[in-house]
């Protein structure tokens, strides 16, 4: 494993958010993800790409235990959040959810306003103590997800009437107003036109400065522009996990190389 | 298929016109036309036996509605109905029907004498028959509730009896009545010319809908009363129990229940008791609520049981339904801010869920009104006079039920039942009406998908 000594190198020069070792995931008898470990830098873009169904999204729903609604899932290995297992049997995975928020696929506000849509978080987890501080978590959220201005005049309108790319800044904004202190997003551009996902890519560096973001996507190019760590996952294996720059430029394994080149995927 | 031949070995296909129709479109287009006509005959068929069925439960059962009423002044005569001449009403109560039978008997023939009426051909009994039995009950029940009319003359507004009513709605006519020992050509004379003089009036009748059932001699004062209201509780005690029983079944199902035998087995089984016909249910009842619990026979609350097990099934699998549209993508949005299972559900699923959920409850409830078998055999037939209690105490006390009373009236051999029983079929159609609204205005005030 000549890689893994690369990262381990790297990583010891930034405090260390998350950290896996030999991760598996089992879906009933298929054995989805296979002895993977990886670390995630704090207050840094981490991208996961690979080609469909080579397990980065289930990998990813492993950091937050979403995959504790799915029955026949199964993790074993060790899941580290700030030195603490987070598949310990005395952590309750609602807490946790409150710390590593989450970004889905399509845009999925809740069919209320917008603003409960935001406060629906802070609510549920009593982070304000009236509604002013109420109002200011929206604001704030909403302004994080460079949302704040465009629907200001109506935060009483429902979340589901905005567009494709609103919904999904709205998502966002409502993944941040519990105030995580990382933001899994799976493939959040997928179901956005190109000008909805250049304003949600800025929003994820914008992000950055706060927590560490964790994303999944398809497209090469958006891991190459929001990232500055990138794994890639093959058929269940982490294969590489580098800088970026690396990744893209000099690929350790021909996999990845074949990858990013447009053979595989 | 055998004729759709591709052109694989002939010549390119390529130089057919756009303008001709050729033979596979043109058979594909009659196809078409063809399914839609199918579609639109079952459409017309469906809507035809609809309006047959309409068209004859109101013709039959519009008469109930109407009543022929003999309004003559009554002289209560206190000689007759207060030997002791203290007005006490517990002596009051020892006089029977018949002596006021025979003052309205009285009154009529003075009515008759002071309008001028000839009666020729008519004995004193067949005169006195034209009044409903049942009205010398109902002016004893006005006297016992007012004393003080004894000795006085009042205006009294009598049920005459059922042929004459009948007469009058077209049922019986003069060549049925010369065959009928119930009545007789003269008879019907003698109310013409009683008609004629405005002391027979065909009026609305409100006492279809609050007066008990009455026996087989006195159609005209039978009422849906003591149905209906035994029917209202029946469905309280459903909506009480199979309504939150159902929905938290449901929920627990759907939602948290992990997905194991045992929870197949229970899902297999509840679809199968949907298809339980409903007299098993009934047989249940009989069973376990009264021959076990010890409950009163042809009690609501019984009634109510019965119409809860046979409702369970429909809410829960309507609820499951209702439940399993709601897009996952919800559920994992309220998940991934870190709100728990129970939240997720309460706060979000099952807001979305409601209108499915209230749609399946009201179309259960709706068919536990109209249920008629399982009640047979928990004695709900039977001939049931006294108004029950006001809930809870009046849920023991005994009851009829509309689909019941229907049943019951079209067993009966006087065809003055068979109205009543059309009567009654209306009532229970308008109730199931209104729930069905009311299902539709609560679908659209919930249904705001946004």
């Amino acid at each position: 494993m000549n890689d893994m000594s690369k990262v381990e190198r790297t990583v010891s020069q930034t405090d260390i958010k998350i950290s896996a070792r030999k991760v598996q995931v089992y879906y009933g008898d298929k054995h989805a993800i296979k002895d993977v470990d990886v670390d995630i830098l704090d207050k840094t873009v981490t991208a996961f790409i690979g080609p469909s169904g080579c397990g980065k999204s289930t990998f990813l729903r492993c950091l937050n235990r979403m995959n504790d609604t799915i029955d026949i899932s199964r993790v074993e290995g060790k899941i580290m959040l700030d030195g603490e297992d987070i598949y310990d049997k005395r952590v309750d995975p609602v807490q946790l959810r409150a710390k590593v928020g989450m970004v889905f696929q399509k845009p999925n506000p809740f069919p209320k306003s917008i603003y409960d849509n935001v406060a629906y978080g802070p609510r549920i987890h009593g982070l304000a103590r009236n509604r002013a501080e109420l109002d200011e978590i929206v604001e704030k959220s909403l302004r994080g997800a460079a949302l704040w201005n465009e629907v200001k005049d109506r935060l009483a309108e429902p979340g589901t009437g905005l567009s494709g790319g609103q919904q999904q800044r709205l998502c966002i904004a409502r993944a941040v107003a519990t105030q995580p202190e990382v933001l899994l997003m799976d493939e959040p551009c997928s179901a956005l036109d190109p000008i909805a996902t250049s304003q949600v890519e800025e929003l994820i560096d914008q992000l950055r400065t706060e927590f560490s973001v964790v994303i999944v996507t398809h497209s090469m190019q958006q891991a190459a522009r929001v990232s500055q760590k990138t794994a890639f996952f093959h058929l269940g294996n982490l294969v590489e996990y580098d800088d970026t720059d690396t990744i893209f430029t000099r690929p350790q394994d021909p996999r990845t190389e074949s990858y990013i080149s447009g053979r595989i995927g | 298929m055998t004729d759709a031949t591709f052109p694989v070995s002939s010549a390119p296909a390529a130089k057919s016109s756009l303008l001709v129709v050729d033979a596979r479109t043109r058979k594909r287009n009659a196809a078409e036309a063809r399914f839609r006509a199918y579609g639109l005959g079952a459409i017309l068929i469906s809507v035809a036996l609809l309006v047959i069925l309409m068209f004859t439960i109101f013709r039959d059962g519009t008469g109930a509605f109407r009543q022929t009423y003999l309004e003559i002044p009554v002289t209560l005569d206190a000689a007759q109905l207060d030997k002791v001449g203290n007005r006490d009403p517990e002596d009051l109560k020892k006089v029977l029907t018949t002596s006021y039978g025979k003052i309205l008997e009285n009154s009529l023939q003075q009515a008759i004498t002071s309008n001028g009426i000839n009666v020729e051909g008519l004995s004193g009994p067949d005169v006195a028959n034209l009044i409903s039995k049942e009205a010398s009950a109902q002016l004893r029940n006005r006297v016992l509730a007012n004393p003080d009319l004894v000795g006085q003359t009042v205006d009294a507004r009598v049920l005459t009896n059922g042929r004459v009513d009948g007469y009058y709605k077209g049922r019986v006519t003069m060549e049925t009545a010369a065959r009928d020992s119930n009545t007789s050509p003269a008879q019907l004379q003698l109310a013409d010319a009683l008609k004629e003089k405005g002391l027979i009036a065909t009026e609305w009748n409100w006492s279809f809908l609050t007066m008990p059932d009455a026996s087989d001699q006195r159609p005209e004062a039978a009422g849906v009363g003591i149905a209906i209201l035994g029917s209202l509780y029946m469905m309280l005690v459903v909506l009480v129990l199979a309504v939150p029983i159902g929905v938290a079944a449901s929920i627990y199902l759907e939602e948290f229940a992990p997905k194991n035998r045992l929870t197949d087995i229970i899902e297999v089984n509840i679809s199968n008791l949907a298809a339980v016909p409903s007299i098993v249910f009934g047989i249940l009842g009989l069973a376990a609520f009264i021959n076990v619990a010890g409950l009163p026979q042809s009690a609501p609350i019984v009634g109510g049981l019965v119409l809860t097990l046979m409702t369970l099934p429909t809410i829960i699998i309507a609820t499951r339904a209702a439940l399993k549209a709601v897009p996952p993508s919800i559920r994992d949005a309220a998940l991934g801010v870190g709100a728990s299972k129970m939240q997720s559900v309460f706060h979000h699923v099952l807001p979305l869920a409601m209108p499915g959920i209230l749609t399946g409850t009201i179309i259960g409830l709706a068919q536990a009104l109209g249920e008629t078998a399982p009640l047979l055999l928990i004695g709900m037939v039977a001939f049931v006079r006294n108004f029950p209690g006001a809930p809870p105490e009046g849920l023991m006390d005994p009851a009829s039920a509309l689909p019941v009373q229907v049943y019951n009236w079209t067993q009966r051999a006087d065809p003055a039942f068979f109205e009543r029983a059309s009567g009654a079929i209306i009532v229970l159609l308008v109730f199931l009406l209104c729930m069905n609204l009311f299902a539709i205005f609560l679908r659209r005030k919930f249904e705001r998908r946004w």
